[in-house]
């Protein structure tokens, strides 16, 4: 018995079954079940005290012509999207490029860039922000030094979704790392060609380096269009949505939904909604990337 | 292949050890609140106290602040993992009470679990739901005042009515801000439309909870009024110069006045470092009926899929009339509502206190208060968040007339009432 029982959890396969298997329970538990209730509760009346209630395709018709916050957040949600997106890669893009030489500072200056991304998620950052663009805030004690009058940050229908743009590019750490990673993988030798024939460093930028990089410059885009439209701490933290909706994200909309109003049947049709959006923005994404992408090993 | 082995029939016996274990422990209860953190240092040395005096149980205590404490509550449902003993509010109770999230706590009183003697009948059915099953109990009565910084006006050389009209709140609020340049607000929120209403025997939903309790723009018409008046004025701060982050903190801004419930008194004075002095609220002039209310405040409820409610029956019976227990929180729940209790506590309490009881005392006497309206409909936090952007739309100045825009606030909240019945 005691032999049978060594020689199965001596075989390599069962071996390897146990070791994943916190993988795959955390999987299943937190992502497969959770995923799968999720697409049945789309379809459902759930304010989680009583049962669900099947109702068909209610939830997704309200959302689209009844519900007049989805398409405000909808909105929100795009504008933030397409606008964070392209100054973040640039920004973080940029500051790789300058930290990708070698001087004595930089290993210092790498360390201070990234550190805003990895409190980025967090509260306290948001906080921080929140207290900085205040009306009596920094930003505006500052400005007042020079005789500026203090400027309505937060509450200005106009700048509030500026302000929290800000806060996400300023989090552009991560894709620095990344593109700087990049950066360092391109060959000192063609480098060296380029200045030999004559090439300034504009030009090698975007004769060599670029399209060296785009495989990485397509990952990044790709996490950051997906991250933006999955924003939630910024508003939820610093606006709830306000001035006049103007920074009502998706997500906050969504959480209001499903959490305040205990909608979750709703909250879960518009979390597939904006699933099917990511979806498409990401192949639209992978699909033009042939068209600019440089892949090394294809040979192109 | 041995160390696997080895491995697994290890924690096999490790986990079979914990389970034996956790049987000879005591019981677990989980106890759910929300509060400042005064209220969480009281009640912490409170739950102390009771396990010492019941070695039987083990408390684990959860709580929060006011924001975000019922996203927790609704996020525990959904989990199944709801603490026994859930703090609540006048405001739910309708809500969770008819999604039988609630255990009905009659058998509780009857059997003398939790022993209602010294209780009025009236505090007893605050906590009913329409019929005659009992949900929550409270643990003190409350009123909602003004609290307001008398430094402050005796700078600018005035004086606090005891009972204010919203008229001379404004002319108080202007003079002071013409003296001191500290600000006010006008007692706008939901919260002010509810007691303007009140004041002419109205309420903000009607009795059946089908719609709302009034059909004229006019009551939320003249809140809004007073406070573009205000701002007009300069004593209502504009939207935007605000730095109050939550509800907690706004007489940390300029304000020199708030509503605020007078359980709160003590809370309030050691968040802002500033002694208050507490009047009514205020009323309009042509007022037929005092708005203000006593609110039962703060039940404690138990949760229905509770596997230890008799523990927690215990733990509300200690709340309401165990001596130890108010020798420690005071106050801080409110006025206790178990009479005995009121007799014990109220020489040793501290002068914060003690104002707190002279102002219920003061709003006991005849026409100071009207009953207490029914609780509140189940879709209420978002009719709340609803006048919530209405007056947001206001404050921004895009609103030309006012009367056509309370209107059709309140054509959408009947809308809102009505598509959630009809589910």
């Amino acid at each position: 018995m005691k032999n049978k029982l060594s020689r199965i959890l001596g075989k390599e396969s069962v071996a390897g079954y146990i070791f994943i298997a916190p993988f795959i329970i955390g999987l299943f538990a937190f992502t497969v079940i959770p995923f799968f209730t999720s697409l049945y509760l789309a379809f459902t009346d759930y304010n989680i005290l009583t049962p669900p209630k099947w109702i068909g395709i209610q939830n997704f018709r309200r959302m689209f012509f009844e519900d007049k916050y989805f398409w405000t957040s909808f909105w929100v949600t795009f504008k933030f999207a397409f606008i964070q997106v392209p100054i973040k890669m640039l920004v973080s893009l940029g500051v790789a490029l300058i930290l990708s030489r070698n001087t004595k500072a930089i290993p210092f200056y790498r360390s201070a860039f990234y550190i805003p991304s990895l409190m980025g998620g967090s509260v306290a950052v948001a906080l921080t922000w929140k207290q900085l663009f205040s009306y009596d805030g920094v930003i505006n004690r500052f400005t007042a030094l020079f005789g500026l009058a203090p400027v309505k940050w937060l509450s200005n229908p106009g700048t509030a979704l500026y302000v929290l743009i800000g806060l996400g590019v300023w989090q552009f750490g991560s894709s620095m790392l990344i593109f700087l990673a990049a950066l360092k993988n391109v060959p000192a030798s063609y480098h060296e060609a380029a200045i030999v024939d004559g090439a300034g460093p504009v030009r090698r930028f975007f004769k060599i380096v670029f399209p060296m990089i785009t495989p990485i410059f397509f990952f990044n885009l790709i996490n950051q269009t997906i991250g933006a439209f999955q924003a939630f701490n910024s508003s939820y933290l610093i606006t709830q949505g306000k001035p006049l909706n103007t920074t009502l994200y998706y997500g906050v909309h969504l959480y209001n939904r499903a959490f305040t109003y205990y909608e979750m049947g709703y909250g879960s049709a518009m979390a597939w909604f904006m699933l099917l959006v990511i979806a498409i923005f990401t192949a639209l994404i992978f699909r033009s990337s042939s068209a600019w992408v440089y892949y090394e090993s294809e040979g192109k | 292949m041995k160390r696997i082995l080895a491995f697994v029939l290890a924690s096999l016996m490790l986990f079979a050890l914990v389970s034996t274990a956790a049987a000879e422990e005591p019981v677990t209860l989980r106890v759910l609140w929300w509060g400042s953190q005064t209220r969480h240092d009281l009640t912490m040395a409170a739950i102390e106290k009771f396990m010492e005096k019941n070695p039987d149980i083990k408390i684990e205590p959860e709580y929060t602040s006011w924001d975000g404490y019922w996203e927790k509550v609704a996020t525990q449902i959904a989990g199944g993992v709801l603490p026994d003993v859930i703090q609540m509010d006048h405001a739910y109770l309708a809500q969770y009470s008819k999604a039988g999230v609630l255990e009905v706590l009659n058998p509780y009183f009857e059997s003398g679990a939790i022993d209602i003697s010294d209780v009025a009948q009236g505090v007893i059915d605050a906590g009913k739901c329409g019929g005659d099953e009992v949900y929550a109990l409270s643990t003190g009565t409350n009123a909602l005042v003004t609290m307001y910084r008398k430094d402050v006006l005796d700078q600018a050389g005035v004086e606090m009515p005891m009972e204010p009209t919203i008229e001379e709140l404004a002319e108080l609020s202007r003079k002071v801000y013409e003296a001191t340049g500290h600000h006010n607000s006008n007692f706008n929120g939901f919260d002010g439309v509810r007691y303007y209403l009140r004041s002419y025997g109205l309420n903000f939903y009607a009795d059946d909870g089908t719609s709302l309790g009034f059909d004229d723009p006019k009551y939320i018409a003249d809140i809004w009024q007073g406070y573009v008046d205000g701002t007009k004025e300069g004593w209502i701060k504009d939207v935007g110069e605000l730095s109050a982050t939550t509800a907690f903190d706004n007489l940390i801004d300029d304000y020199w006045a708030g509503w605020h419930w007078t359980n709160e008194l003590a809370a309030y004075e050691n968040g802002n470092g500033f002694p208050l002095e507490m009047s009514l609220v205020p009323v309009p002039s042509d007022a037929t009926v005092p708005p203000t209310f006593f609110k039962a405040s703060m039940y404690w409820s138990i949760n229905s899929k509770s596997e230890v409610k008799d523990a927690a029956a215990r733990f509300i019976n200690f709340f309401t009339n165990d001596t130890d227990c108010f020798d420690i929180v005071g106050i801080d729940r409110a006025i206790p509502i178990s009479a005995k209790i009121r007799e014990h506590i109220t020489p040793n309490l501290n002068e914060t206190s003690q104002r707190v009881a002279a102002m219920i005392d003061y709003l006991g006497q005849e026409g100071k208060t009207s009953p207490i309206m029914p609780p509140d409909i189940a879709v209420h936090s978002q009719i709340n968040a609803l006048l919530g952007e209405y007056f947001e739309q206001v404050q921004y100045g895009m609103v030309d007339d006012l009367t056509a825009h309370a209107q059709a606030f309140i054509n959408e909240a009947n809308d809102i009432i009505a598509k959630s019945l009809a589910n």
